[in-house]
């Protein structure tokens, strides 16, 4: 568990070592960029915690990896969900719009569920109107929403939230 | 041999990607609303370019040259999904085209 | 290899320029911007195999700009040209499907 402390050199410094880590691949691990590299990185992270403060969101290593687990599998069936309607005599498709009202608070959490909703089968995030996220999708005949509800506790997890059933009855 | 299997395995990878994108692109034709358009650009496309990837992995030299790779993959799939959800955005609803979400439950 | 990565190569440009062909006809300006989405994913992948193919270690930068400067492209556009996309008049969450 990465747990968030409160301080301001916890997030700086996770931060800086993610961005020293881009900063090695990008330069293709070559020892005489690491010095700059140091020093872009600082400065960035230092501007990033500016700019992005800390949400206070504690951020589940396990549940990230789990995430990253359904994302990988449920966009390959995504692609070759659209690209099996495509090869059909006639495009089966049966396209339209709903919108689910979202359990999830604002900001990065929303962001996230609607980006991979994207990429997730049959269903591509339109536009946030308050609480509700309106959703284009390939075809309305399929259980959409009940896609969308396991996508959703599945970004909870990652930011270690519970979502209450209550309000997603209402 | 094993090397020519790597080799098949990449052939076989690079041919897969191609054929997505080519799959990607016959999306833009065959369905007949915008939306549905992005749709296939985002789910086929980035399908491909991750099979491309996977394809190429073997041939890098370095350790940081493969974190690089999926690195830019990781950044198009960001890029592509902030992208569909962008033009989605600036699309106006035709009426006759929503449903709600009870609707849904009931079905 | 490299045989293999030219054709994919090819096949990669030659996707990309039939899709030009939709982003000619249009005729929803969100269609025309579809080609900054397009270069995006298949523009990256053409890059990223031409740089196996040619030994140019570099035009993997080149792809990853590629793929970061797609959505500023669009950000100017959504900002820019496109209508206002406030939520006003958007009262339809009631209406029946059509086609259901």
């Amino acid at each position: 568990m990465l747990r968030y402390q409160g301080s301001r050199l916890w997030p700086l410094s996770l931060r800086t070592l993610c961005l020293l880590a881009v900063w090695w691949a990008l330069t293709l691990g070559e020892p005489s960029a690491l010095g700059f590299g140091l020093v872009v990185a600082v400065l960035a992270a230092r501007l990033s915690v500016m700019l992005f403060p800390p949400s206070g969101y504690r951020l589940s290593l396990p549940g990230l990896v789990r995430f990253a687990g359904y994302f990988l599998v449920k966009s390959l069936i995504a692609g070759l969900d659209v690209a099996r309607r495509l090869l059909k005599p006639v495009v089966d498709v049966h396209p339209g719009q709903i919108r689910v009202r979202l359990r999830l608070p604002d900001g990065s959490p929303r962001w996230l569920l609607a980006n991979t909703l994207s990429l997730m089968p049959g269903t591509l995030s339109v536009r946030f109107e308050g609480e509700w996220l309106w959703l284009h999708c390939l075809d309305t005949r399929q259980a959409v929403v009940r896609d969308v509800r396991t996508t959703e506790a599945r970004v909870a997890t990652v930011f270690g939230l519970s979502l209450s059933e209550e309000e997603a009855k209402s | 041999m094993p090397d020519l299997l790597i080799k098949g395995w990449q052939w076989i990878c690079l041919a897969v990607g191609g054929g997505f994108f080519a799959i990607g692109t016959l999306g833009l034709f065959r369905f007949s609303d915008t939306l549905s358009r992005v749709h296939a650009l985002t789910k086929v496309d980035n399908l491909g370019l991750g099979f491309i990837v996977i394809g190429l992995l073997p041939a890098v030299e370095s350790v940081a040259g493969g974190v690089k790779l999926m690195l830019v993959w990781g950044a198009a799939l960001a890029a592509s999904a902030t992208s569909a959800h962008l033009v989605a955005r600036t699309v106006q609803r035709r009426p006759g085209m929503t449903l709600n979400e009870e609707y849904q439950r009931d079905d | 290899m490299t045989a293999v990565l030219n054709a994919v190569a090819a096949i990669l440009l030659f996707t990309l320029l039939v899709a030009l062909v939709r982003i000619w006809r249009g005729p929803d300006p969100a269609d025309r911007m579809l080609a900054s989405q397009l270069f995006g994913t298949t523009g990256v992948g053409f890059l990223l195999v031409l740089s196996e193919a040619l030994e140019a270690p570099a035009l993997v930068d080149v792809a990853l700009t590629l793929a970061l400067l797609s959505v500023l492209a669009l950000v100017a556009f959504v900002t820019r040209v496109a209508p206002s996309v406030s939520g006003d008049g958007r009262s339809g969450a009631n209406e029946e499907d059509r086609n259901a």
